[in-house]
Formats: structure tokens, C-alpha cells, sequence
């Protein structure tokens, strides 16, 4: 094993683990506001990704302008989802019951995709999809470059919005103690449709960000979402800075395994991890007690 | 016995026999009183079974259409043997057990005179059995997986230019005749864990190693694949002079652009079936320059036969036919090769071995070239070579086919 190569699996690592914890990002939100496993959060990122190939190829603009009309889109479908459907199932049986809804959701989105733009594999064409930079002999692509820095901005722009408005306060609150932020005066109700729209709006950044550098087709989120679970279990459910942590970790750990033990192997680094976690530390190793995750 | 010389009959399959013979029995019982089911005189009736529906619906009706189009253009050119060929096609939905089903009531109910196979190696090795065991000779359209080939099968002919580990005998030759100084001197292989993309990179791989093109980097990942930077890393860190993908699509046009991004510059680039799909250049953009796929079927190839065919399906159907269409239409010749040669098309065993043992050492003038078969039915042609020049892909190898001159070394992309 050379040197240069273990720079750039290093590199690639990185670029890999900020993808990992943008897409993450909304699942472990979720959990956090309102104990729900969004098994559709995934096919949400592949609708996002399919809405920015389909905007590219309409009007030839670039992928990421698509935002503009995704971001609030997303948001507000992520509102209303909360508000129509996961707040009417019983709390007692919550989780459980998320988890049913959520993956009829992915398959109608799915079957939507398929219904819609075929199976067929598609990809974006961008001028730049080989495009890279050299950084000490190693390359760094400019498509996950943008991936990252996607990564970065929308995940310091969730954690700022948490710790420093009132909205965010409220919505901490909300997840700490339903009824005590009621006695304050929130309505846990908005706040919890609000914090719903949010996590949908990462998907909507993460799918694009998904789609400048892959080959996308309807059933591609079920790839997609064990990783991702095992991302925020990792963790801490409900904590985005430990989810971000765990999938750089975990990125930079698959891509260092995969140069001595192959690709086959090293895909399974998130399963050794999250039975490991299960295992030694089942609350998670970076989210300490449910309450205080932020 | 011809049912004693099967070597892998299985304890089900004898068990499906026994039960048929039972069947078999009380249906000729049954078909004393009627009359005669099967082709009279004046037709020769050929029974299918097809994937319409399910999984392999899609190239199931690619077949349909090449079987439909090759009966109807011989039965406009005054059909087999002076009598006209009809097709008995049946629904097998994708599932094996349905198909073996299928084939036993073809040969069995509606005693058909010939048996043609249909999509895919699942498909293909139940029924072949159905058709060995009746004596039958069974030519299939598609099921090029090394396991077709390993079942002992007596009767099975493959109706295209190569089993996958042949897919790029042509590539391999040409490497290995290039002068010392130009010819590459290691390669790197990514492939997919799966028979059919697997064994046509090894097969490269096997050839080269043989010729002394040392292999540096060898990688094999899961189907279900979709971050190639890492072994992208690999292939580049190793400096190779070729790269060969055993692909199938997104993981060949993922794995591209990953090389892409690492500037990795090879002399060669070979990749199976993604460079041939229609979505390729879209995805890649203009950096397809001197990507090399091989092809089982290409339209543009001037097989006199060829050309005839493409000209009946496009007046017929009004777009170019596939390779579905091709291999189907290719499985009728084959066929008809026989039966023309032959000068019989019945149920009976003594026909149908005659029928084997005629393409066992004949040549056949097909849609895809010259087709022959070793003992087991693997055709002894090989896949054209074609190459990405200025934004079309065109037929490189063999020679005598070529459109454009092979591009070596490729250039930068």
C-alpha cells in the first residue's frame, strides 16, 4: 500500500463522511422531535435527486438551482406530512406505527419515480462530473467537493438554527419535555410540523448533493437506508452533531478497510459498528441521555 | 436410454418424470379419440414458452417479437420444408416451475414439432431439461451463464456469438498481437460479483495473464455498488496501462466517472454492456472517447443475413430491432438450418436427434455471423468489438467488420 493512496482513500474518506452525515442529518431529527423511524427519508433524497436531474434536463440549468424550488417544497411536504398523518397515530404505538407508515410512503414514492421516469438509470450531465483538484498528489473531485460543502453549510445552518433562534429553543424544548414546553406556551403541535418540514429539507440539500455523483433509479433508497440507520443509532438517536461524527467516522473507516480488504468487507463496517453499539453503549456513543442531546 | 445418460438428474427432476410419463400416457390415451393436436401435413407448429409477465417481461417480449417477425419472414418466403410455421407460445410468468410446465404441455399435449427456448438462464436450464428428456432439441435465444453449460445438457444449442468468458476473445487477441514495445504490460479488472459481468472481465483477464500482461489490480465488488471512488483510488494508485470493468450499468458508468476524478489516463478502457446502452452518452457526456465495449448484436453489422433482417423488422415494426429481437430471430435460423438440412420437423426422437446431431458439426449463416457449438452448446464465435469515436460508438473488431480504425492508445478523457 503506497502512501498516495492511502492520502487519497483518506481524502475520499472525508468527501464520503460529510455526505453520510448530510443525509443522516433529517433521519436522527426526526427521531429527536418526535420518536419517528422515517424509513422514507431515503426515498425522499432519491425524489429529490430525480426533481434535480429532471430540472437540468428541462432547462439546462445547473442541478443546484433546483434547491431554490425543492428546499421549500420539501419543507412544507414535510409539514404537512407530520401534521396530516404521523401526529394522528397513537402515541403508545408510535415508533412502531412510523415505521409502517413511512415505508408505504417510500414505496409510493418509489413506484411514483418508476411510474413517472421509468427504470431506466439516470444520471446528470455535468461539465464538470470529472472535474478535480490536486492537493499534495492526491485528486480531489470537484462534484464531491460541492457535496461536502453542501454538507457543511446546511449542517452548521441546522445547528445554529437549534442552539440560537427561538424557534430552535422551542424546538428543543418540545423534544425534551412535550409538556412542559406546552406549559410555556409553545405549540408543541406547530413546532413538531415545523421540526418535520425541517428534516424533509435536508433530504431535499442531500439528494441533490446525492445526485451531481451518482447514477440514480426509483429503488436505489433501499441501499441507502441501512447505513443511514445505522449512522444515527451510532450516534445517539436524536443527536445531529453525533450523528455527523459517526458518519465521518464511519466514512473514513470504510474508505481506509476497502484498500485491504475489498469492497465486499469493507460495506460492512456499519454493521460491525452498529452491533458493537448495540452491543457495549445502546443509547449511542456520542448522544449521552435522550434529553440532552443538543 | 436416452433418460439414464443424464448425469445431473436430479431425485425432483426424476420425480417431474415419472409423473409426466404418467401424464404422457393418459394424454396420448386421450388424444386416440381427438384428433391430432400437433402440425399437419401443411404446418410445422414450434412451441414457446415466454416471460410475458413478471421480472423478464421486458426482453420476454424483445424474444416474442424477433420469433414473431423470423415466422413471419419465412412464411413469406414459402416456410419450412414447402409447409408454414406457426408459433404455440405460452405465459411462463417468470417463474421456473411455470415453464418446465410449459415445455411438458408443448411437447406432451399439443405435440408440437419443434421446441424453442426462451429469456434467460433461470428459465432456460428447467426447460432444456423438460426438452432433453422428451429428446428434443432445444436451441435458446438468451442464458449465456457458465451454469447453462454445466448441466450435461445433450440437446441445448446457444444461438449467439459467445458464452460471457468469449464476450472479449477479439479484444484479446488483438492486445496480444501488438508489437512488444506498444503491447500494455499490466491491467487492472473491477468487476461486479456476478456470473455473467464477472465472466466476461476474467475471461479477459484469463487470456492476457496467459500472454504475460501482468494483472495489478483485481477487484471485485457486490451488485449492489454504488460508490466506486475507492477502488477507482486502487485501479489508479496501481498506474495500469488498461482498465476492465466487468459491468453491467450503473456500476460501469459510476466507476468511469470515478476515474475520471482521479485523472487516471489508461492506454485501454473496456467496460461490458454499459458503453452500449442508449443512457451512456447522456451520462458520461463527451468524455466517452475510445471507451471499448464488446456487443453481441449490432445492426450495423453487413452479415448479408443481417442485413435482411434489420430491413423485414424495421418495415414491420418501424424502429431497429434489439439484441432480444436478434437473438430470437437467430434461434429460428438455427432451426430452420437444421430442419432444411435434415428434411424433417416431428415430434418423434428419431428426427430430433438427427436435428442435434446435424448443428453438432455444422456451421451456421446467422443475423450475428457464422454460429457453431462444442458438445456442450457453447457457440465457438466471439463478441464484436465496438469503440466510443467522436461521440458514436462503432464496430472496431473483427477486421472485416470494422467501421473505424482501433484507437490505441485511447485518448485522454
Amino acid at each position: 500500500m503506497s502512501l498516495s493512496l492511502l492520502l487519497q482513500s483518506l481524502i475520499l474518506g472525508l468527501l464520503l463522511g460529510g455526505l453520510y452525515a448530510l443525509l443522516a442529518a433529517g433521519l436522527t431529527l426526526y427521531f429527536g422531535v418526535m420518536r419517528v423511524v422515517m424509513i422514507a427519508h431515503s426515498a425522499f433524497l432519491i425524489l429529490a435527486a430525480y426533481l434535480a436531474w429532471f430540472f437540468t434536463k428541462q432547462t439546462g440549468l445547473d442541478p443546484l438551482l433546483s434547491l431554490f424550488i425543492t428546499v421549500p417544497l420539501f419543507f412544507a411536504a414535510g409539514y404537512v406530512m407530520q401534521r396530516a398523518l404521523l401526529s394522528r397515530l397513537r402515541p403508545a404505538t408510535l415508533t412502531m406505527m412510523s415505521v409502517l407508515l413511512t415505508f408505504a410512503i417510500a414505496l409510493v414514492i418509489e413506484g411514483g419515480l418508476g411510474y413517472l421516469f421509468s427504470g431506466t438509470q439516470r444520471r446528470i450531465q455535468l461539465g464538470y462530473s470529472g472535474a478535480s483538484l490536486e492537493l499534495w498528489g492526491a485528486r480531489i473531485a470537484v462534484v464531491k467537493l460541492i457535496a461536502f460543502g453542501l454538507a457543511a453549510i446546511s449542517l452548521l445552518a441546522l445547528f445554529l438554527l437549534l442552539k440560537k433562534t427561538r424557534f430552535g429553543q422551542a424546538l428543543r424544548a418540545t423534544i425534551q419535555h412535550r409538556e412542559a414546553a406546552q406549559l410555556l406556551g409553545i405549540d408543541t403541535d406547530r413546532i413538531a410540523g415545523f421540526g418535520f418540514g425541517l428534516g424533509l429539507a435536508t433530504a431535499a440539500v442531500g439528494g441533490t448533493a446525492l445526485a451531481l455523483d451518482a447514477t440514480i433509479y426509483p429503488s436505489l433508497h433501499w441501499h441507502w437506508i441501512g447505513p443511514l440507520m445505522a449512522i444515527i443509532v451510532i450516534g445517539g438517536l436524536g443527536s445531529i452533531p453525533g450523528a455527523a461524527i459517526a458518519a465521518m467516522i464511519l466514512g473514513v473507516t470504510q474508505a481506509l478497510l476497502q484498500i485491504p480488504m475489498g469492497t465486499t468487507w469493507a460495506q460492512t463496517v456499519f454493521y460491525v459498528a452498529l452491533f458493537a453499539t448495540l452491543m457495549f453503549r445502546p443509547q449511542g456513543f456520542f448522544g449521552g441521555r435522550l434529553a440532552q442531546r443538543f | 436410454m436416452r433418460f439414464t445418460t443424464i448425469p445431473t438428474a436430479s431425485k425432483r427432476s426424476r420425480a417431474t418424470l415419472a409423473a409426466t410419463a404418467a401424464l404422457a400416457l393418459a394424454s396420448t390415451l386421450a388424444a386416440c379419440g381427438a384428433a391430432e393436436e400437433g402440425g399437419g401435413d401443411d404446418e410445422i407448429v414450434i412451441g414457446i414458452s415466454l416471460p410475458l409477465t413478471g421480472d423478464f417481461s421486458e426482453p420476454g417480449k424483445g424474444i416474442q417479437r424477433g420469433y414473431e417477425a423470423w415466422a413471419e419472414y419465412v412464411n413469406a418466403n414459402g416456410g419450412l420444408l414447402g409447409r408454414d410455421v406457426r408459433l404455440e407460445m405460452l405465459d411462463d410468468q417468470s417463474s421456473a416451475e411455470r415453464v418446465a410446465a410449459d415445455y411438458e404441455k408443448l411437447i406432451n399435449q399439443e405435440q408440437v414439432d419443434l421446441v424453442v427456448g426462451p429469456f434467460s438462464t433461470r428459465l432456460v436450464i428447467p426447460a432444456a431439461q423438460v426438452a432433453q428428456d422428451y429428446g428434443y432439441l432445444f436451441v435458446e435465444p438468451a442464458g449465456a451463464a457458465p451454469e447453462v453449460f454445466e448441466e450435461g445438457f445433450e440437446n441445448l444449442f446457444y444461438a449467439a456469438p459467445a458464452v460471457a468468458d468469449d464476450h472479449y476473445k477479439l479484444l484479446a487477441e488483438h492486445i496480444l498481437s501488438m508489437p512488444e514495445s506498444e503491447r500494455p504490460k499490466t491491467a487492472a479488472y473491477a468487476s461486479m460479483d456476478d456470473p455473467f459481468a464477472q465472466g466476461t472481465a476474467y475471461g479477459l483477464k484469463d487470456a492476457l495473464e496467459e500472454g504475460g500482461v501482468k494483472t495489478v489490480v483485481d477487484e471485485v465488488y457486490p451488485p449492489n455498488t454504488t460508490d466506486f471512488s475507492s477502488i477507482a483510488a486502487k485501479v489508479a494508485d496501481s498506474k495500469a496501462d488498461i482498465v476492465v470493468g466487468g459491468s453491467q450499468y450503473q456500476d460501469g458508468v459510476n466507476l468511469i466517472v470515478a476515474l475520471q476524478q482521479l485523472n487516471y489516463q489508461p492506454k485501454l478502457a473496456a467496460f461490458s454492456t454499459a458503453p452500449t446502452e442508449t443512457e451512456f452518452a447522456e451520462a458520461i457526456g463527451d468524455k466517452t472517447q475510445g471507451i471499448i465495449a464488446p456487443t453481441g448484436y449490432t445492426t450495423k453489422a453487413d452479415y448479408p443475413e443481417n442485413q435482411e433482417f434489420v430491413k423485414f423488422y424495421e418495415e414491420k415494426h418501424g424502429e431497429a430491432p434489439g439484441e432480444d429481437e436478434a437473438n430470437a430471430w437467430t434461434t429460428g435460423q438455427v432451426v430452420a438450418a437444421a430442419v432444411e438440412a435434415v428434411e424433417c420437423a416431428e415430434p418423434d426422437p428419431e428426427c430430433q436427434s438427427q436435428l442435434i446431431d446435424w448443428l453438432r458439426e455444422n456451421e451456421v449463416d446467422t443475423v450475428v455471423g457464422p454460429l457453431s457449438w462444442d458438445d456442450k452448446g457453447r457457440p465457438q464465435s466471439a463478441h464484436m468489438i465496438q469503440q466510443w469515436v467522436d461521440g458514436e460508438i462503432k464496430i472496431v473488431l473483427p477486421k472485416d467488420q470494422a467501421e473505424a480504425e482501433f484507437i490505441f492508445p485511447k485518448p485522454a478523457w
